[in-house]
């Protein structure tokens, strides 16, 4: 077993705090747009929480950008497009894993490295995600967070109802990944190899077949 | 005494003053008027009186020996006066005085009771003193004195005083002749018999009328003797004069000029007012009337009190007179307008801009012009010179809000005598009034007086962690003020169709022009499930089928009271609503209603009944893409799809940790085959 340097300090910090932003996002989202069933706190309580937390989630994107910019690391979200063939055989293979290999006991066929961090699938989205879909969410949050500020940009898009649809739908997805993101992140060696990867900034690497033993025991022990 | 006796003294008295009486009617002056006028037949005699006027005491002998008075001599009259203490040094105060000191002493032989015989005698007698008429030592017989005088000079001798007739109904007429007037006017060489038929030296006929036009009526009627109906009816607007008003009330009687010279000495105003200040009307083709005349005095006090007419009515002046014609009352209001505009553009302007004009324009009898509020451009006042004129003319039409107005705080301050407290016009403009449904401007109003409102909003109506006044100003923007401040209003929902490109509301007869129909027809169009609201569905079809027309529309959203009433029940500042969940909550009470409004050409805003799907549904989306308010127009389907998200997201993990339990023999076997534990 040898432990890998995958996530440097402000990586981890910026997750974290992205972590947490997105829950109290969503929490207090839901709570605006749901208020006559949620009534965890009131309309006003809610959006002034989700107001500040959006702007730490955007001081925290740059804290991302920043780093992974001034690094030149950016690049570990760049699938290599120079060899798109060689890129989606690798993609089909880490979907084939997860829907198939990972039952049968095959070995995941990524090994990060702090350069290689992302697999093809997460490359994808995390890029897409990253780079289109957390910038969108965070101007169309602004939008509705002052649409006379902003109106002659909403009026860009069509006006506040657009930025609303945009925002909502990718409420909605962020949702619906931080479900799935959270339970792929149990799918390491152990199920809490990742997530304690993301507070060490180390990976423990084991050998596949032990990796999956330890694995289905988890399983089965819930 | 015997008979004999009385018949001697009698024949005694005869024979002693009939040769005196023969003498003095042959011209013959006594000795004691001779001696009298040993000083008095001096021409440079005279008396200066107290108020230094200067009474001339010189004689003229030769005609006081040839006056009725002769024979009664000097002393006669001046009773007071004796050789013994004259000159008596006299104190006069005036020429009047003297005139009428020295007019009583006639009474001693012409007896009041026989001066009052004649009614016209006895008016002028409190008018004048005997002598200011008659004069004092040259009086002739009255039958030659008729003789020796001509007509006018007859007249004259009374009606150059101050005289008056009083007509039954109260009503005073001055018969005062300003002769000197008179001999320059056109009429200065007629006789006054050749008018006042029936008066001459020798006939003055008392007449009574019951009124002033009576007396004016008559009188006119004798102008047509010489200016003969055809000729005075020659000109179309002289015609319609002579039909409404008597010759004397425009040109006067005894001042008549000739037309030209009429002209030449009198100013514009002088000369229009000449007709206009008299009760004339015109009559319009629909058979309306408007009075025509203008208050001369009204005018002066007016707004307009230093111009000219013709400033305004540029057609006319001292040389035209154009005949025109208006199909109605409100046909020569819309057109009367464009006098106003001349000076007052700005306003002009703004107002044709208006509810008002729209109204007005659209043949609304009702709809008020210029005039409408501001009264007779004639008597009109500075609208700033009166507080209350915004109120009072608005009223006129809408005194339905006044109750309301009242009770509210704005109309509370006023009636305490603050006069910064908004008026009607405060809010709504004065002249570019616009539909309340339809329009933001009533917001300016209120911010013209609560001009710090974005701020003092910006202490609980902000959005961490930046405050900014534009967020306070997005609430603006779509709710109106009555709408928070008005506390026991009914909300509700006016979504309102613009023009995409234009950014301007799309008139309803557009739409029902794309649509090919009219307005009775447009909701069954429309509406085409029939249930008198439009839904969701059908909100998408008006903005598709104007789509496919080449009009791409969207709806505007504004939060208004209910009733117009309603906007005018202004609270006190406590009385706001504060409370957010009031609007952003799915359930929220004031998105209940929601209505569909379109602006006819006329202003006037036709309302649709329309569903709260109208706002929240998919449907909505493009139609509505201008609006939406957090919480309370969520899209239906994006509430679906985030359960359907969530339920997804939730069933991935346990779909893949149900089939990694499956398989795990499977794993087990493989482990197993590699030489791993079992």
């Amino acid at each position: 077993m040898k432990k890998i340097y995958l996530h440097p300090l402000p990586i981890r910090i910026w997750h974290w705090v992205n972590a947490g932003g997105f829950i109290i996002l969503i929490l207090t989202g839901a709570q605006i747009r749901f208020g006559n069933v949620i009534h965890l706190f009131s309309f006003e309580t809610a959006v002034d929480i989700h107001s500040w937390t959006g702007f730490i989630l955007i001081a925290n994107y740059c804290i991302w950008l920043f780093y992974y910019l001034f690094t030149g690391n950016i690049k570990i979200y760049i699938p290599p497009l120079h060899h798109p063939v060689e890129f989606a055989k690798k993609a089909v293979r880490q979907a084939k894993f997860y829907g198939l290999g990972i039952m049968v006991g095959d070995e995941n066929p990524h090994h990060s490295t702090f350069d290689h961090k992302f697999n093809p699938m997460q490359q994808v989205s995390y890029l897409m995600i990253m780079a289109a879909l957390i910038p969108v969410q965070i101007i169309t949050g602004l939008f509705l967070w002052d649409p006379k500020l902003f109106g002659p940009a909403i009026n860009l898009i069509g006006g506040i109802q657009i930025a609303d649809m945009i925002h909502v739908l990718l409420f909605i997805f962020f949702s619906a990944f931080i479900i799935v993101h959270f339970y792929l992140a149990t799918l390491g060696h152990t199920p809490l190899a990742h997530i304690i990867a993301m507070f060490t900034g180390y990976e423990e690497e084991h050998e596949e077949h032990e990796e999956q033993g330890h694995s289905e025991e988890h399983v089965h022990s819930h | 005494m015997d008979d004999r006796k009385k018949i001697l003294i009698s024949l005694f008295i005869v024979l002693m003053i009939f040769p005196i009486c023969m003498n003095a009617s042959a011209g013959v002056l006594s000795d004691d008027a001779q001696m009298c006028l040993g000083c008095h037949s001096d021409k440079n005699l005279t008396k200066q009186l107290e108020n230094k006027e200067v009474l001339s005491l010189s004689i003229n002998g030769d005609a006081f020996a040839n006056s009725v008075h002769n024979p009664i001599n000097c002393g006669g009259c001046h009773t007071d006066i004796s050789m013994e203490n004259h000159p008596q040094i006299k104190k006069i105060k005036n020429k009047k005085e003297y005139t009428a000191n020295s007019s009583k002493t006639c009474s001693m032989c012409h007896p009041e009771d026989q001066l009052k015989t004649k009614p016209t005698h006895r008016t002028l007698m409190d008018k004048a003193s005997c002598s200011e008429c008659h004069g004092a030592h040259y009086i002739k017989k009255l039958a030659e004195w008729k003789k020796g005088i001509s007509e006018a000079q007859h007249c004259l001798t009374c009606h150059r005083y101050d005289l008056s007739m009083t007509m039954k109904n109260g009503e005073v007429i001055s018969l005062y002749m300003n002769e000197l007037v008179f001999k320059n006017s056109i009429h200065g060489n007629l006789s006054c018999g050749s008018c006042h038929i029936g008066f001459s030296k020798t006939e003055h006929p008392t007449k009574t009328f019951k009124n002033k036009n009576e007396y004016l009526s008559g009188a006119s009627k004798i102008c047509s003797m010489c200016h003969t109906d055809e000729q005075l009816k020659k000109k179309p607007v002289h015609s319609t004069l002579v039909a409404q008003a008597t010759c004397i009330e425009c040109h006067g009687s005894h001042t008549v000029k000739g037309i030209t010279a009429q002209k030449a000495t009198t100013k514009d105003t002088e000369y229009c007012l000449s007709c206009h200040k008299h009760k004339i009307s015109m009559t319009m083709k629909n058979g309306e009337s408007l009075s025509v005349s203008v208050d001369e005095a009204a005018l002066r006090n007016s707004a307009h009190k230093n111009l000219q007419c013709i400033e305004c009515h540029m057609a006319f002046s001292k040389k035209e007179h154009p005949v025109r014609v208006f199909k109605s009352l409100h046909d020569y209001s819309t057109s009367s307008m464009s006098l106003c505009k001349k000076c007052h553009a700005n306003a002009s302007h703004q107002y044709e801009s208006s509810i008002h004009f729209s109204l007005l324009d659209t043949g609304n009898t009702k709809a008020p012009s210029c005039e409408g509020c501001h009264g007779k451009a004639h008597i009109t006042i500075k609208a700033t010179m009166d507080k209350s004129f915004g109120i009072k003319s608005c009223n006129k039409c809408h005194a339905d809000m006044n109750n309301s107005y009242e009770t509210s705080i704005h109309g509370k301050e006023r009636a305490k005598g603050n006069e910064k407290a908004p008026s009607c016009s405060s809010c709504h403009n004065a002249h570019n009034v616009e539909s309340t449904k339809m329009t933001t401007k009533i917001k300016e109003g209120c911010l013209k007086c609560h001009k710090n409102t974005e701020k003092v909003h910006n202490k609980w109506l902000s959005n961490p962690p930046i405050t900014l006044s534009s967020f306070a100003g997005v609430h603006f923007d779509v709710v109106s003020c009555a709408a928070c401040h008005s506390p026991n209003a009914g909300r509700a929902i006016y979504l309102s169709l613009y023009d995409r490109k234009t950014g301007k509301p799309l008139p309803q007869e557009e739409v029902l022009k794309m649509f090919e129909t009219d307005s009775a027809g447009f909701m069954g169009k429309i509406d085409t499930n029939g249930d008198g609201s439009i839904d969701a569905k059908e909100s998408w079809n008006i903005f598709q089928q104007l789509y496919k027309k080449g009009v791409t529309t969207t709806f505007m959203m504004k939060m208004d009271v209910r009733k117009a009433t309603e906007a005018h029940q202004i609270g006190a500042k406590t009385e706001a609503i504060k409370d957010c969940e009031k609007c952003h909550r799915p359930d929220a009470e004031f998105f209940k209603d929601v209505f569909i409004v379109m602006k006819k050409a006329d202003g006037k805003p036709t309302i649709l009944n329309a569903k709260k799907e109208v706002l929240n549904s998919v449907f909505s989306i493009l139609p509505v893409s201008k609006f939406y308010a957090l919480g309370s127009t969520n899209i239906k389907l994006f509430d679906i799809l985030f359960i359907v998200a969530l339920i997804g997201g939730i069933a991935v993990p346990i779909g893949h940790i149900t089939l990694r339990i499956i398989t795990s023999p499977l794993r087990s076997l493989r482990r197993m085959g590699k030489g791993g534990k079992k």
